[in-house]
C-alpha cells in the first residue's frame, strides 16, 4: 500500500468505521469501546505505513481533482509535521478510547460518545494532512462541530450546554476568519495550494511585499488563536471542562485546541521572517502565557487548573514560534516541536489522572482533598511524574523542552538586542514561574498534607488496570522522552522541523550539558515557583480585591452581556414581526403582492386595454370551464368535509380533461393519477377528522376576506389576458432551443418528456427528493404519536 | 389561442382558492391550497410563448420543430410600458410550447408531495390537540 493511500484510509476509515457503529454496538454491547480503539489504533498504524518515507527525509504529496475550475483539490501533503501530528491524534485516541472504556458509566450513551469520538479523530486527521486551505477549512470547523457535540455530551446539564456554545460560537466564528484570510491569500499567491506557496520562493517574494499581507496574516492567525483559546479568545476553553474527562483530555489538552498551533507551524514558512510574525504570534503568546499561567495558579478545581494550563502551555508554543528575525526564521520551532510533543504526553497523562482522582472521590474541588498519596499510591506516582515533567524538573522531557524554550528566548533577545535581551528572557522566567506553581499545588492539593475528615468516601482506592494503564503507558513515555531524547527527536521533531523549516536539520538534545545560561534560569524559575507557591493566600486575596473592584476587566464579562443582548434583541425583534396569528401573516403577504401589481397598472392604465379579446371558443370547453367553476365553489362552500373533497377531486379531473384540450397529454395523464391518489389521501385523512368545527365569520372579516380575493382574481385575470399565448418575451425562448435539439440531441419525439428526464434531469431528481422527504415527513408523523399515549 | 373564458376561468379558480386559504380551518385551508394549485398550473399552461396548436411530439412525418411564421415579440423598453406589444419575431413553431408543460409536470407531482405531507400533519394536529382550528391550536400553544 502506498502512502498516499494509506493516508487516505487513516483519515477516512473513522468515518466510515464509525458510521456503523451502532450496528456493531448490537454484537458488543457495553464493549463498544474496545471496537473504538481498535479503530484508532487501526488509523495508528496506517500513519506509521506512512512514516518511513518521511523519517527518511521525504515529502508526499498527492491531489484529486474536485472543482478543478475554481483550483480547489482534494490533496493530502504528508511531511514531518502532518506525521507527527497523526501519531499524537491517532495514539492519544488509542489510549482516550481504551481509557474511556473504564470512565464512561455502562449506563451513559456510549454509542453516541464513541461515535462522535471517531469522527472528531477522523476530521482532525483530515486536518493536518490536508494541503488545499479550502480542505483543512473543511476539516478545521468538522473539529468544531464534534467538539461542540462532545462538550455538550451531558445535553441535561446547563454547563454544559453554556459550554459547548460558547466553544462553538467562538472557535466557528474565528475559522470563519481563517477563511477569508485563506481567500485574501489566494487573490494574493493566485494558489490554494499550502506547499506550491511554502516551496516557491517567488510567491513568497510577492506575499511578503504584497499591501494584503498583514490582512491575511491577522485573519489566519484570528482562527489559530480562537482554536487554540489564545489572547482574548481563551475564555472557551475553562467551560469545555463540562465534557466527560477523557474528552478534555483528548480534544481539549493534547490533539484539537492544537490545531490552532499546527496552523501557524503549518504557515510558518510562508509568513514567518517578518516583524509582524514576531509580534503578533509571540506578542499574544507572552501575554496570554503569563494571564493563563496566573489564573491556573488560582483555580480550586483540578480541571480548571489543568485547562488554563493547557491554555498558558499552548501559548508557550505559540511564543516559540513566533520568534523570528529576517535572516533566522525558525529561531524557536525546534523547541517548540519538543514541547509540543512533550506537553500531548504529561498534559494528557495529568488529565487522565484528574479523571482517576474525580471518579474516586466523585469530586474535582482540590481544596476537599488531601493525603490521597497513600490511598491511590500508583496514581500518585503517575501523577507526580506529570506534574514535574510539566514543572520542569529533570530527567524527566519537560524538562528538556523548557531548556530549549529558555535557550531560544534567550537567543531571541540576543538577536533584538537592547532592552529586550533581558525582558524576552525574564518574561520566559516569569511563565516558568508560574507553570511550577500550578504544578507543585496539584500534587500538594490532591496527595499531599492531610485528608480532609469529611468530604470524601470512606474507601478510596487505585482504579482497575483499564484506566491505570493508559496513564502508566504516559508516564512511561515522559521518562522515557527525558533519558533518552534522541528517540523522539529522531522519529518526531527532526523531521518535523525540517518540514518547518525546508531544509535539513540535524538537532542534538541532551540531558545535561553543563553550566548553561538556560540551567541557571531554571534554578532561578524553581527558586521563584516555590516562593510564589508559599505565598498563595497574599496573591489570592490581591486577585479577589481587584476582580471586585474592576469587574469589567474581563472577556467573559462581555462575551456573557453579547449572547444575553443577542438573544433578547432577536426575541423582541421576532415578537414584534411575528404577533400571529398566522392568518395575518397570509393576509399580509397577499396585500403586498396586491401592493405590487397596482404599480405597475396604474402606470400602465391605458395599455391594458384588452385588444385581444377572444370569446370564440367551442362549446364543449365553455361547458368544461363553467363545470370547474361550480365545482370550486362547491370545495368552498359544501358544508361537509366529504362533499367539499369530492367537489375538488371534481375540478381535478376537469382540469385534467382540459390540459387534453391545451395539447397537453402528458400532464392529463399525471393529472389523472395525482389526482386519484390525492383524493384517497384526502378521504384517508379526513374520516378521521370528524367535523366539529363550524367556523363563524364576523361579517367585516367576510367583506374584507372577499374583497381581497376578488382583487386577486382581477389581478390575474388582467395579467391573463394581456399575456397570452403568441407574445413572446424579449428574450429569446429556451423553449425554441429544446424543440430544436429534442430529436437530434435526446433522441426522443415527445418534447416534454426529454425535457424533464434529459435536459432538466436534475430538476426532475429534485423532484425525487421532495418526495422521498415528504414520504419520510408522513412516516416519522405518523410514528410520532404513542409517547404519551 | 388567445382564450378570454380560460383566463377568466383561470382568475376564479384563484379568487376561490385565495378565499379558502383565509379560513381558520385547516382543512379548508387545504383544499384551498389544491384549488390554488390547479389554478398556477393552467395559467402556467396557458402562458406558453409559442403560437402553435399541435402537441408537442416530434411525429416522423416531415415537422422538424421550426417553421416560417410571423408571431409578436415584447420589447423590453420600459418607457413603452411593460406589457407593450408588439414587434415581428423571427420564426414561429408549430407545437404548444413544451417548456411550461415539464415545468408543470414537475409542479403536479411536487404539489401531491406536500398535499400528502401537510393533510397528515392536520390529522396529527387533530389527533394531538383535538381541534382543526387555526385559532384555537395558537390558543393552546400559548
Amino acid at each position: 500500500m502506498d502512502s498516499f493511500t494509506a493516508i487516505t484510509l487513516a483519515v477516512f476509515l473513522p468515518f466510515i468505521l464509525a458510521g456503523i457503529l451502532p450496528a456493531v454496538e448490537k454484537l458488543l454491547k457495553d464493549k463498544i469501546g474496545w471496537y473504538a480503539s481498535a479503530v484508532a489504533f487501526l488509523s495508528l498504524l496506517l500513519v506509521a505505513q506512512a512514516a518511513p518515507e518521511i523519517i527518511h527525509g521525504g515529502t508526499i504529496q498527492k491531489s484529486i481533482e474536485w472543482i478543478p475550475s475554481l483550483g480547489i483539490n482534494f490533496s493530502f501533503y504528508v511531511d514531518g509535521l502532518s506525521v507527527m501530528f497523526g501519531f499524537i491524534v491517532s495514539g492519544i485516541g488509542v489510549i482516550i478510547m481504551s481509557y474511556s472504556n473504564g470512565y464512561m458509566s455502562k449506563k451513559e450513551d456510549l454509542p453516541r460518545y464513541y461515535q462522535q469520538l471517531l469522527f472528531f479523530m477522523g476530521s482532525m486527521l483530515g486536518m493536518v494532512f490536508s494541503a488545499n486551505t479550502i480542505q483543512l477549512f473543511i476539516f478545521w470547523e468538522l473539529t468544531s462541530i464534534t467538539s461542540f457535540m462532545l462538550i455538550g455530551y451531558w445535553r441535561n446539564r446547563p454547563m454544559s450546554v453554556y459550554g459547548a456554545t460558547k466553544s462553538l460560537l467562538i472557535t466557528a466564528t474565528g475559522g470563519l476568519f481563517m477563511l477569508a484570510g485563506f481567500l485574501v491569500l489566494h487573490a494574493i499567491t493566485g494558489t490554494f495550494d499550502i506547499p506550491t506557496i511554502m516551496h516557491s520562493e517567488s510567491i513568497k517574494e510577492i506575499l511578503h511585499g504584497h499591501d494584503l499581507f498583514l490582512a491575511a496574516l491577522i485573519l489566519i492567525f484570528i482562527g489559530a488563536a480562537s482554536k487554540s483559546a489564545q489572547g482574548p479568545f481563551y475564555i472557551w476553553l475553562p467551560n469545555a471542562m463540562e465534557a466527560p474527562t477523557p474528552v478534555s483530555a483528548f480534544l481539549h489538552s493534547a490533539t484539537m485546541v492544537k490545531a490552532g498551533i499546527y496552523l501557524i507551524a503549518r504557515i510558518h514558512p510562508i509568513f514567518s521572517g517578518t516583524e509582524a510574525w514576531f509580534i503578533l504570534v509571540s506578542g499574544i503568546g507572552i501575554f496570554t502565557m503569563l494571564l493563563a499561567g496566573f489564573l491556573a495558579f488560582r483555580q480550586t478545581d483540578i480541571k480548571g487548573i489543568l485547562a488554563y494550563s493547557t491554555i498558558s502551555q499552548l501559548a508557550y508554543l505559540m511564543t516559540m514560534y513566533g520568534y523570528t528575525t529576517h535572516h533566522e526564521p525558525g529561531i524557536g520551532v525546534a523547541a517548540a516541536t519538543f514541547h509540543l510533543l512533550n506537553h500531548a504526553t504529561f498534559k494528557a497523562c495529568l488529565f487522565l489522572v484528574a479523571g482517576i482522582v474525580a471518579h474516586e472521590t466523585a469530586t474535582r474541588d482540590i481544596t476537599k482533598m488531601g493525603g490521597l498519596r497513600k490511598e491511590m499510591p500508583i496514581t500518585f506516582i503517575v501523577a507526580v511524574i506529570g506534574a514535574l515533567s510539566m514543572a520542569g524538573i529533570p530527567p524527566l522531557n519537560g524538562f528538556l523542552s523548557k531548556e530549549m524554550f529558555y535557550e531560544s528566548s534567550v537567543e531571541m533577545g540576543h538577536l533584538l538586542g537592547g532592552p529586550w535581551s533581558i525582558l524576552i528572557p525574564a518574561l520566559a522566567v516569569l511563565g516558568g514561574v508560574f507553570t511550577f506553581a500550578y504544578s507543585i499545588k496539584l500534587i500538594d492539593g490532591i496527595f499531599l498534607g492531610k485528608r480532609p475528615s469529611k468530604g470524601l468516601p470512606d474507601h478510596i482506592h487505585d482504579p482497575s488496570m483499564i484506566m491505570l494503564a493508559p496513564a502508566i503507558f504516559l508516564a512511561g513515555l515522559i521518562i522515557l522522552f527525558g533519558l533518552v531524547p534522541s528517540i523522539p527527536v529522531h522519529y518526531f521533531v527532526g523531521p518535523t522541523v525540517s518540514g518547518i523549516l525546508l531544509e535539513e536539520t540535524h538537532l542534538h538534545v541532551k540531558l545535561w550539558h553543563g553550566i548553561t545560561t538556560p540551567l541557571i534560569m531554571t534554578i532561578v524559575t524553581f527558586a521563584l515557583g516555590i516562593l510564589t507557591y508559599t505565598q498563595y493566600s497574599k496573591i489570592a486575596d490581591w486577585q479577589d480585591r481587584f476582580n471586585a473592584r474592576f469587574p469589567w476587566i474581563s472577556v467573559n464579562y462581555y462575551y456573557d452581556a453579547t449572547v444575553e443582548n443577542a438573544k433578547n434583541i432577536t426575541s423582541k425583534f421576532s415578537n414584534r414581526m411575528q404577533p400571529g396569528p398566522v392568518k395575518n401573516y397570509v393576509v399580509a403577504l397577499l396585500l403586498l403582492f396586491i401592493a405590487m401589481f397596482a404599480i405597475p397598472v396604474i402606470l400602465l392604465a391605458s395599455s391594458l386595454v384588452p385588444h385581444n379579446l377572444n370569446f370564440d371558443v367551442p362549446l364543449y370547453e365553455s361547458i368544461i370551464f363553467l363545470f370547474m367553476i361550480v365545482s370550486a365553489l362547491g370545495a368552498a362552500l359544501l358544508p361537509r368535509y366529504i362533499p367539499a373533497i369530492i367537489s375538488l377531486s371534481g375540478l381535478g379531473y376537469l382540469v385534467a380533461l382540459l390540459f387534453i384540450y391545451l395539447q397537453a397529454p402528458d400532464l392529463a395523464l399525471t393529472q389523472v393519477l395525482v389526482e386519484t391518489l390525492s383524493t384517497i389521501i384526502f378521504l384517508l385523512a379526513i374520516v378521521k377528522i370528524p367535523q366539529k368545527f363550524r367556523e363563524h365569520v364576523p361579517s367585516t372579516t367576510l367583506v374584507r376576506d372577499l374583497l381581497i380575493s376578488v382583487t386577486i382574481a382581477a389581478i390575474i385575470f388582467i395579467m391573463l389576458i394581456n399575456a397570452t399565448p403568441g407574445i413572446v418575451p424579449p428574450f429569446e425562448s429556451l423553449s425554441h432551443y429544446f424543440v430544436e435539439k429534442s430529436l437530434s440531441l435526446a433522441g426522443g419525439h415527445n418534447i416534454v418528456n426529454v425535457i424533464i428526464v434529459d435536459f432538466r434531469g436534475y430538476d426532475t431528481l429534485g423532484e425525487i427528493s421532495v418526495l422521498c422527504l415528504a414520504a419520510f415527513g408522513v412516516y416519522n408523523l405518523i410514528n410520532s404519536r404513542g409517547d404519551d399515549e | 389561442m388567445n382564450n378570454t373564458l380560460l383566463s377568466l376561468t383561470i382568475a376564479i379558480l384563484f379568487g376561490i382558492g385565495t378565499f379558502l386559504i383565509l379560513r381558520r380551518d385547516i382543512v379548508r385551508l387545504i383544499i384551498g391550497l389544491g384549488v390554488l394549485s390547479h389554478a398556477v398550473n393552467l395559467l402556467i399552461v396557458s402562458t406558453g410563448v409559442f403560437d402553435g396548436t399541435k402537441v408537442p411530439i416530434i411525429t416522423d412525418d416531415g415537422g422538424h420543430g421550426a417553421a416560417e411564421v410571423t408571431g409578436t415579440i415584447f420589447t423590453d423598453s420600459l418607457s413603452q410600458g411593460i406589457l407593450a406589444p408588439v414587434v415581428e419575431a423571427g420564426h414561429q413553431v408549430q407545437y404548444v410550447d413544451p417548456l411550461v408543460q415539464a415545468l408543470v409536470l414537475t409542479a403536479i407531482v411536487i404539489s401531491l408531495a406536500t398535499t400528502a405531507f401537510i393533510l397528515i400533519l392536520a390529522y396529527r394536529i387533530y389527533e394531538e390537540y383535538g381541534t382543526t382550528d387555526i385559532r384555537e391550536l395558537r390558543r393552546l400553544w400559548g
